[in-house]
């Protein structure tokens, strides 16, 4: 019988209850665990091999990048606390964050970065990112910073290192023959059963450094496992059987799961991703700047986001995504095209194009959720105005190298071609149309300049520069912006899930998540 | 069972009623599908022709899709497609199939040994997979989707085809054959063929519903029958998330797939049967 | 027998080789490639670079000379590393290959159970009732999707009663993808029984039999079923090699970690060790289980030898 009374032992018998209290608290929790289902499993979780949405989702999670992104698009400190350039642009240098470890232990400095930056840039890595990191001729290591140096000025460079592509990894990754993921992030691999499931764990050593999450520590979540899922109805009823917490729900069912109490739906609004049609402006009469506009004019972006991807992303009037740098919609409005079927029509008659002598084009395009309907609407939408336009899907790989040929051609059947680009900086345009550009995509040497001029430009100069792409490719009618997202940006959990959110370009952020009982 | 001479009359009865009742369902699909442009209430394109995704009404027979269209007047025309595919996949793919089956059965040990092994790897192979290589090389649309089809057939028709031929192949009638000196081609023209023709005719009909499931297949890889053809295959791919919401996109093409293959198998059992019943009783 | 064995064996061995090498082919002169596939939404990589990695991965080289070092290294027990991952792909086909064997042989089994008996009775009450009520619904199971029938079980057996799970590999996933299957091939095997079982009994010997005054039930189980269903075996065996392919749309429905899906977003991203792996595993396998049931059949049946 414990007397505590007695003032000597009080502070003693204090501190046992109080230990024997906690330890009977923390076994009454129990570990707090989410699963998440996907209809795809990532290809791999090197995220220097990565170049899938579904892949660097996952890697997102075991890594960190250098440098962070706000909300509203400035640029804050991750694995590197600070920051400089050199004037002429072509010299950076990172001051690494002290006592950063890696998954399994090891120290994360700055010659782990530059390790990890050599393996981005070596060729023999096949990088797909790999000229997104910009024409880099040597990294060097002074101390605790990590040394940059370009051939020439690369603008888009600080904003790239905060993308998911930009990551660094922990040396111990590929020191050893067969690749390991071991990073800096907030939860580290436990197990991957391929096309099954990936199951991760809490790092209980986090520190958070991204602005867009409050938690400044180890994540709440124990466990996370991703669960493939391929058949949307599948994912549906995993997440009202309780299966799965949180799925990839089908565009058909989120708008029920939005008016019911027991589900949350979430879209991203920084995806980053732009869905856009283009023409083979090479191959008459699509070489006509007049018909080009008129085509523009007979889209209904509208229903698309209404009726083909149920109300569930927003019509898109720029070339690049809406939450982008120098992105105006206002802007990109007034040089584009306006719905106008009656307009569109008088023009392509003035050309002799009628719903009853149509113009005869086909509408290259591949699969994607929502994607079809759109291209059926849009179908139904040129035949109003005198376009027949025949739709030829075919599967991703088919198809890059199907459009490269056609957008190189001068004669056969003319085409309009949808394709999604996704990024955190509005250079993707350079990719897309600098000549030859994506598949054949570029256009001439005007557009050429423009591109290179706004790499080396900054703040308001460079915005007013990508106005100007923006401004050629609307008004010559090259791009025809359609809607934004395009692509994995929606997920859906049950009601139990607290703060979750997603980032840029769809990544999915966990840190602050809890599941209540 | 088959016996008795009076349940014999009896059978023989009987089995004119399935060719008739399968022959009659078939001929009406056929009909309505060479009819349906002029029988559609409406036109199977046209979107917003009723309100989304409403349940099968008065106005709309089949109800209408997630754009609006009237289903009953896409099933119709997609009849036309549907049979097309089924049909020219069908008997192509059974000429050419039964072709090689037959060169196995027939064309010699070292011949039969590879061949048969190679037709089995090939028969097995997924279909999803095989008409995805096809249609990749080929390009998308429905002519190449039925050629990518048919070569999908050729396997499963050649190994029955092989089958069956073995099994004559056996009876003593082909080893008297052999000593009197027939060649094999004469062989197989004259005698083999007409006693598998029935057997084979019988399996034939479930290649058209092979065939059709194979489009769909096509279809959920939006590969094969482009939007907006409203193929029964590409309907029920376009249906897949709406089982819940709007079950009828599935229904109705889904019907339309049975009656059909069950018209088409109503007819070939009943060819069989009465070319078997001959054959059998004296 | 042991000569049989033999020979069976070696010719096993010149088919796969033979369909490595063909389908290698076919499968490198399709469209796309696998640098051209992973430029799906972020199209970042320029031609340069482009040729440069098709380079380094020896996808410039002359196609017969792609196929005829990965014939090479296959002969040597070497499957390659897929290009996406760069992980082994023995690896990867040997951890799904169980589970489609267990659905394969479930998904037979299933239907086994329902269209033997089925085509039996159909057999022996035929021209009846009995007779067209089933071949009314083996059609039906044959023009029924299958994913059509997966879904509606999920719906059912998963969300509405809660008794089964609705994703994955293990045990309890088995039961609703293995009745899908055999609901599906049921048919198939109804059809074959019940035209075997009418052959039989049409034999001269049968006839014989029933003159001698031998009793039906026994005539039926004693002398019809045996012949039967050994002239069905090599049916069943097919099929079940056909199962044996992966059932893609099973499998994704069910999201049942088998070959077929692997196969199928292999060839989408274009992994041709990836494809071609899958193709030597999957013609090895069906080789051994169609010369497996040649080889039993001949056994079991000395009327047919196949030369």
């Amino acid at each position: 019988m414990l007397s505590i009374g007695k003032s000597k032992f009080r502070p003693f018998v204090t501190i046992i209850l109080a230990f024997v209290l906690g330890v009977s608290a923390a076994a009454n929790l129990t570990a707090s665990e989410l699963t998440v289902a996907r209809p795809f499993d990532a290809d791999t979780l090197d995220p220097q091999r990565a170049a899938a949405t579904y892949s660097l989702q996952i890697t997102n999670l075991m890594f960190d990048t250098l440098l962070t992104m706000d909300n509203d698009g400035s640029i804050h400190p991750g694995l590197a606390t600070d920051w400089t350039m050199a004037d002429d642009g072509k010299a950076y240098s990172f001051t690494l964050r002290e006592g950063v470890k890696c998954h399994d232990g090891s120290i994360f400095d700055a010659g782990a970065a530059k390790a990890s930056l050599d393996r981005a840039l070596d060729p023999t890595t096949l990088n797909p990112n790999r000229t997104v990191w910009g024409p880099i001729t040597g990294t060097a290591v002074d101390g605790n910073k990590l040394k940059v140096s370009f051939s020439e000025r690369y603008g888009p460079f600080t904003s790239f290192l905060t993308s998911m592509q930009a990551v660094f990894l922990c040396p111990s990754s590929f020191s050893a023959g067969k690749f390991k993921p071991i990073g800096t992030g907030p939860f580290k691999l436990a197990n991957w059963t391929r096309n099954d499931s990936i199951q991760l764990e809490a790092n209980a050593d986090y520190r958070n450094l991204n602005p867009l999450v409050t938690n400044p520590g180890r994540p709440h979540l124990d466990k996370l496992t991703f669960k493939v899922i391929p058949e949307a109805v599948a994912r549906m009823a995993a997440l009202r059987s309780g299966e799965a917490d949180m799925v990839e729900p089908s565009l058909q069912e989120a708008n029920d799961l939005k008016g019911d109490g027991d589900f949350k739906v979430y879209a991203s609004d920084l995806s980053g991703q732009q869905m856009f049609a283009s023409f083979t402006w090479k191959i008459k009469p699509l070489d006509n700047t007049d018909i080009r506009r008129a085509i523009g004019m007979a889209l209904n972006r509208e229903a698309y986001a209404a009726i083909a991807f149920e109300g569930l992303v927003k019509s898109s009037s720029c070339p690049v995504a809406p939450n982008l740098f120098a992105t105006d919609q206002a802007l990109c409005s007034a040089w584009g095209e306006r719905y106008d079927p009656e307009g569109s029509k008088t023009i392509l008659a003035a050309s002799g194009y009628t719903p009853d002598k149509p113009l005869k084009v086909k509408l290259v395009v591949y699969k994607g959720e929502g994607w079809d309907r759109l291209h059926e609407i849009m179908q139904q939408d040129l035949a109003a105005v005198g376009v027949q336009a025949e739709i030829e899907t075919w599967d991703v790989a088919a198809f890059y190298g199907h459009i490269a040929d056609v957008n190189a051609r001068t004669d056969g059947p003319p085409a309009i071609l949808t394709m999604g680009m996704s990024g955190v900086d509005p250079d993707y345009l350079y990719f897309l149309w600098k000549r030859p550009g994506a598949s054949n995509l570029g256009l001439n040497a005007e557009l050429d300049e423009m591109l290179e001029e706004q790499r080396k430009l900054s703040g308001e100069a460079r915005a007013e520069k990508i106005h100007d792409i923006h401004k050629y490719l609307l008004t010559n009618a090259y791009a025809v912006p359609l809607i934004s997202p395009g692509w994995g940006w929606l997920m859906a959990s049950s009601s139990k899930v607290h703060d979750f959110r997603m980032g840029f370009m769809v990544s999915l952020l966990f840190n602050d998540v809890t599941v209540s009982e | 069972m088959i016996h008795s001479s009076a349940q014999s009359k009896k059978i023989r009865r009987q089995l004119p009623a399935t060719i008739a009742i399968g022959a009659g369902i078939a001929s009406f699909l056929v009909v309505a599908a060479i009819l349906a442009p002029f029988v559609a209430p409406y036109d199977a394109l046209k979107m917003a022709a009723g309100p989304r995704l409403s349940a099968p009404s008065g106005n709309h027979l089949f109800g209408t899709d997630d754009f609006g269209r009237d289903l009953f007047s896409r099933v119709l025309i997609g009849a036309r497609l549907s049979l097309g595919i089924g049909i020219v996949a069908v008997i192509s793919g059974l000429v050419a199939g039964g072709l090689l089956g037959l060169f196995a059965a027939f064309g010699g040990r070292h011949v039969e040994a590879v061949l048969l092994r190679l037709i089995d790897v090939l028969y097995s192979f997924p279909d999803t997979l095989v008409a995805l290589i096809l249609v990749a090389f080929l390009g998308p649309g429905i002519e190449n989707a039925t050629v990518a089809i048919t070569i999908s057939l050729i396997p499963f028709y050649a190994r029955v085809t092989y089958g069956l031929a073995v099994r004559e192949r056996a009876k003593p009638y082909v080893e008297a054959a052999r000593l009197a000196g027939i060649r094999s081609a004469r062989l197989v023209r004259v005698h083999i063929m007409p006693n598998i023709g029935h057997s084979l005719i019988s399996m034939a009909t479930l290649g058209f519903s092979s065939a059709i499931l194979s489009a769909a297949g096509l279809s959920f890889l939006g590969l094969g029958v482009q939007p907006p053809s409203p193929e029964w295959g590409a309907i029920l791919a376009s249906g897949r998330n709406y089982i819940t919401k709007a079950p009828w996109i599935l229904i109705f093409p889904g019907l339309a797939i049975f009656v059909t293959v069950l018209s088409f198998n109503l007819i070939g059992d009943g060819l069989r049967d009465l070319f078997d019943h001959r054959r059998k009783t004296p | 027998m042991l000569h049989l064995v033999f020979r069976k064996t070696v010719l096993a061995l010149v088919t796969v080789f033979v369909v490595i090498v063909l389908s290698g082919t076919l499968i490198h002169l399709v469209p796309g490639d696998p640098i051209t596939a992973m430029m799906a939404h972020s199209m970042t990589v320029p031609p340069e670079a482009m040729a440069s990695m098709r380079s380094r991965l020896g996808l410039d080289l002359p196609v017969w000379q792609q196929v005829g070092l990965y014939a090479w290294r296959v002969l040597h027990g070497d499957l390659g590393t897929t290009i996406r991952g760069n992980e082994p792909v023995l690896n990867l086909l040997m951890q799904r290959l169980p589970n489609t064997l267990l659905l394969a042989v479930s998904g037979l089994a299933v239907a086994l159970l329902i269209g033997i008996p089925s085509g039996f009775l159909a057999a022996v009450y035929r021209g009846r009732a009995t007779d067209n009520v089933i071949a009314v619904v083996a059609v039906f199971g044959v023009s029924v999707p299958a994913f059509w029938t997966g879904l509606i079980m999920i719906q059912i057996f998963a969300l509405k009663l809660g008794w089964l799970p609705v994703a994955g590999s293990g045990w309890r996933n088995l039961i609703l993808p293995s009745l899908t299957l055999g609901l599906t091939y049921c048919a198939l095997v109804a059809r074959m029984t019940r035209s075997a079982l009418l052959e039989v009994l049409g034999e001269d010997y049968i006839r014989t039999a029933r003159a001698r005054g031998l009793r039906e039930h026994q005539i039926l189980f004693v002398h019809a079923l045996r012949p039967a269903l050994i002239s069905i075996v090599t049916v069943i065996g097919l099929l079940f090699a056909y199962l044996l392919g992966g059932q893609v749309i099973v499998e994704s429905v069910f999201s049942w970690n088998g070959i077929g899906r692997l196969a199928v977003q292999a060839m989408l991203a274009r992994d041709y060790p990836m494809i071609q792996g899958f193709i030597v595993v999957f013609a090895t396998s069906v080789v051994v289980v169609s010369s497996s049931v040649d080889v039993l059949y001949s056994y079991l049946d000395p009327r047919i030898r196949t030369r």
